[in-house]
């Protein structure tokens, strides 16, 4: 093997003159040869145009390189600006605090309150989901989803997703880590089984007449609906008022101010509305949140009955458990299940026959007719309306929550600092924001009902609400980081923005926290916050999709680059 | 390169060995841009130079007792900030197989000197860097090693863990290469016999 920077010659392009090779030539500008080989590549540089013409060349390409990479291109990023050794270790402690009490959370969410009601939910006939999916994951548009997902769970799922983002961005580019996650999230979104064809109807009033059937699912929305016919699947209804006196073999999902069945649904109804009365047949299970909920005499329910209502009477047949969170409760009818009731008033009529046992927690006892046949007697307790603040779990909830949200924020605030930092500036200005989050909170939702009534917006409404959603959750944050700003001052870099962030939603929820309690002003509070923050995530968006400077702009002169020692050209090694 | 004067170094040095936290803070903020920029020419991902900055001054933090005052702090600094990022590359599996000998043995084609200098003069400094980030892992690092921390021939084989006689050829290879990455060509066709 030759030894590199010997001064072996080689022959020209031209054929007809030895020339020093690249080697010498890059050696020998570098000043990396001795000196004796050093005056040999010299005096044939004098001699030689071509030679001479590539140790300029050389030169030029090194300068080149020097002026490249010395070139301050490039600002320091903000969380570089200071030494955060410190900064990291303080933080360990934090992250170790606040990731126990997230898990101590969810644990204790699940165990003391998730789980009890999916048992009951369970006994109810909704095996396997919470109240939460109940009401928005297997909703109308949502059927057949069957994924258990609370409040806590989409936030610990969120954070989940930021660690996995996080994680990630140390392997790969930050969008292609989020193209991952959101790639994963919309895999997730697509596994489960799209719906069968479903009739769509819109309109004023829509009548299914009573020697028609509609094979499929049915989606109706309108003022009146009136349903004399058969429906072999589900009915879906947003409107005014709906009477059915057909049959539906599937389940009836209902939005609507009066709902009255007359008729016979094979599945479960699942109902929203100011008044339902059941005179027909309800073959599995009813779940209601309604003002007054009337079984009627003839009406009857196979399987259980779960309502929140300001009323329930029921005077009909009930062929499994009654769980109702009450004002009044009156049961003059027949329940072959058990009995359990919360809310100030219980009535049992001479009629009633109850096949099991009847709890009930109430502000007064419970009023038993002398003839009524129960099978044990009421267990009564009385409710308790113990302030509280005189309570350790609820002190120990706070904590729990607040921590939930420090460690959504952080999360949040570390995936998207650039973000994060615009949120806040634009929440600092007042008159903007809110008047944007204004049209956010009322306009979002409002939006994504319209959208969906379409087929095709049905995805686009879905989501839209889950971004709502998700900016519901951010908007305390937001204020408290803008609050922690006014009080700490500008932060330095992310870590000093989530500390400013911390302290002040910690702040925010002391101060909101009694204020909760006096209706009207903590709901104007909670609104306040809540239309401030989510403004603020909307003016930041704004910012960010306006058009602006190009990023190829003609840059300032370039300032004078010092060359280094070694980069001169030609010339011996020192001795 | 935002580098201090010596005499201020110095004295920040050995203060901050002494313990004065002011003292590193003015090691960090004198440094720090430039530590950041070399980790952003050596590493593939913004992301990675950033959390290499502060992994590398966390370590200067810890080794500083171990500087050599007679020497300049600058060069120590670099030769620890090379052998960081290095480490980081070579535990990615990054480097390519080519760093071995027999690879060196391969002879480069002489260029034509015409041609060489009109390619370097229509050459602009954010093209180069953009090539940079085309060429192999060791190439990049020789070149930054060499042109952007000014490091001495041995140091950069120390640093990379080559022979000393064989800088010249790492750094040749690395030119050749970003000159085909200048052109549009594959780096990874570079040097052999384009």
């Amino acid at each position: 093997m030759r030894e590199p920077g010997s001064p072996v010659s080689q022959e020209g392009p031209d054929g007809t003159m030895d020339h020093l090779d690249e080697m010498t030539c890059l050696l020998y500008a570098e000043r990396q040869l001795d000196r004796a080989r050093a005056q040999t590549v010299s005096a044939h540089a004098q001699e030689c145009a071509s030679c001479r013409t590539l140790l300029r060349a050389l030169d030029r390409e090194s300068r080149l390189l020097t002026r490249a990479l010395l070139e301050e291109d490039e600002p320091l990023p903000s969380r570089l600006a200071q030494f955060q050794e410190r900064a990291r270790q303080s933080f360990g402690w934090i992250w170790g605090v606040i990731l126990g009490l997230a898990a101590t959370g969810v644990y204790a969410l699940y165990t003391g309150f998730v789980e009890p009601w999916e048992q009951r939910l369970e006994q109810a006939g909704f095996g396997g989901t919470s109240l939460l999916s109940l009401l928005i994951f297997q909703g109308a548009f949502w059927k057949g989803w069957q994924s258990v997902i609370t409040l806590l769970e989409v936030l610990a799922m969120l954070t989940v997703a930021g660690f996995g983002v996080a994680v990630f961005r140390r392997r790969l580019r930050r969008g292609a880590a989020l193209a991952l996650v959101l790639a994963g999230l919309c895999a997730a979104f697509a596994l489960p089984a799209p719906a069968g064809a479903t009739e769509f109807h819109k309109g004023e009033t829509y009548e299914l007449a009573k020697d028609e059937t509609v094979k499929s699912d049915i989606f109706v929305t309108g003022a009146r609906a009136r349903i004399d016919g058969t429906v072999d699947g589900d009915l879906f209804f947003f409107g005014q008022s709906i009477d059915i006196s057909g049959h539906i073999k599937g389940d009836a999902i209902i939005f609507a101010q009066s709902v009255r069945v007359n008729g016979q649904i094979d599945g479960n109804i699942r109902s929203f509305a100011n008044n339902l009365t059941i005179t027909g047949t309800v073959a599995r299970n009813v779940l209601t949140f309604n003002e007054v909920v009337n079984l009627d005499s003839a009406g009857k329910v196979e399987g259980s009955l779960t309502t929140f209502a300001q009323s329930v009477g029921i005077d009909g047949h009930l062929g499994r458990d009654l769980t109702a969170m009450a004002g009044e409760t009156i049961i003059s009818g027949t329940i072959d299940g058990e009995v359990r009731a919360k809310g100030r008033n219980m009535s049992i009529a001479p009629s009633a026959h109850v096949s099991g046992s009847i709890r009930y927690e109430g502000d007064n006892p419970a009023s038993v007719a002398a003839g009524a046949k129960l099978a044990s007697p009421v267990q009564f307790t009385k409710m308790r309306h113990k302030s509280r603040y005189t309570q350790g779990h609820y002190y120990v909830w706070r904590v729990i929550w607040t921590a939930a949200f420090v460690l959504f924020g952080m999360v949040l605030f570390l995936l998207l600092p650039k973000f994060a930092g615009e949120t806040v500036r634009a929440g600092e200005r007042f008159g903007a924001p809110v008047g944007l989050g204004v049209l956010v909170f009322f306009g979002v939702p409002i939006a994504a009902v319209i959208a969906c009534v379409t087929v095709v917006g049905i995805p686009l409404g879905v989501l839209t609400l889950g971004l709502w959603l998700l900016a519901l959750f951010c908007a305390e944050i937001v204020v408290g980081t803008v609050v922690g700003n006014w009080i700490l001052g500008k932060p330095a870099d992310t870590w000093g923005l989530i500390g400013r962030m911390a302290a002040g939603f910690v702040l925010v929820r002391i101060v909101y926290t009694p204020l909760a309690d006096l209706h009207v002003i903590g709901a104007l509070v909670a609104l306040g916050i809540w239309i401030w923050g989510m403004g603020s995530i909307a003016l930041a968006l704004y910012n960010r999709l306006q058009p602006t400077a190009s990023q190829g702009a003609i840059p300032g002169p370039l300032p004078p680059v010092a060359m280094p020692p070694h980069t001169t050209v030609g010339g011996i090694q020192p001795a | 390169m935002s580098v201090p004067g010596m005499t201020d170094t110095t004295e920040a040095v050995a203060r901050a060995r002494a313990g004065d936290a002011d003292a590193w803070g003015e090691l960090y903020r004198d440094f720090a841009p430039a530590i950041f920029r070399f980790c952003r020419r050596t590493l593939p991902t913004r992301e990675d130079a950033e959390d290499a900055t502060m992994e590398i001054f966390m370590k200067l933090r810890d080794k500083l007792s171990q500087y050599d005052e007679t020497r300049s702090f600058s060069a120590w600094l670099y030769r620890v900030a090379a052998n960081h990022c290095w480490d980081i590359l070579r535990r990615r599996k990054i480097r390519q197989d080519k760093e071995t000998d027999d690879v060196e043995d391969v002879p480069l084609e002489h260029p034509d000197p015409s041609q060489l200098d009109r390619l370097i003069e229509m050459k602009t400094s954010e093209e180069v860097r953009h090539a940079l980030h085309k060429l192999g892992a060791r190439a990049r690092m020789a070149l930054v090693l060499r042109y952007y921390s000014d490091m001495s021939y041995d140091e950069i084989a120390d640093a990379l863990g080559v022979r000393r006689a064989f800088v010249g050829v790492v750094l040749l290879r690395a030119r050749h290469e970003l000159r085909q990455a200048l052109e549009g060509k594959s780096a990874l066709a570079a040097g052999g016999t384009s």
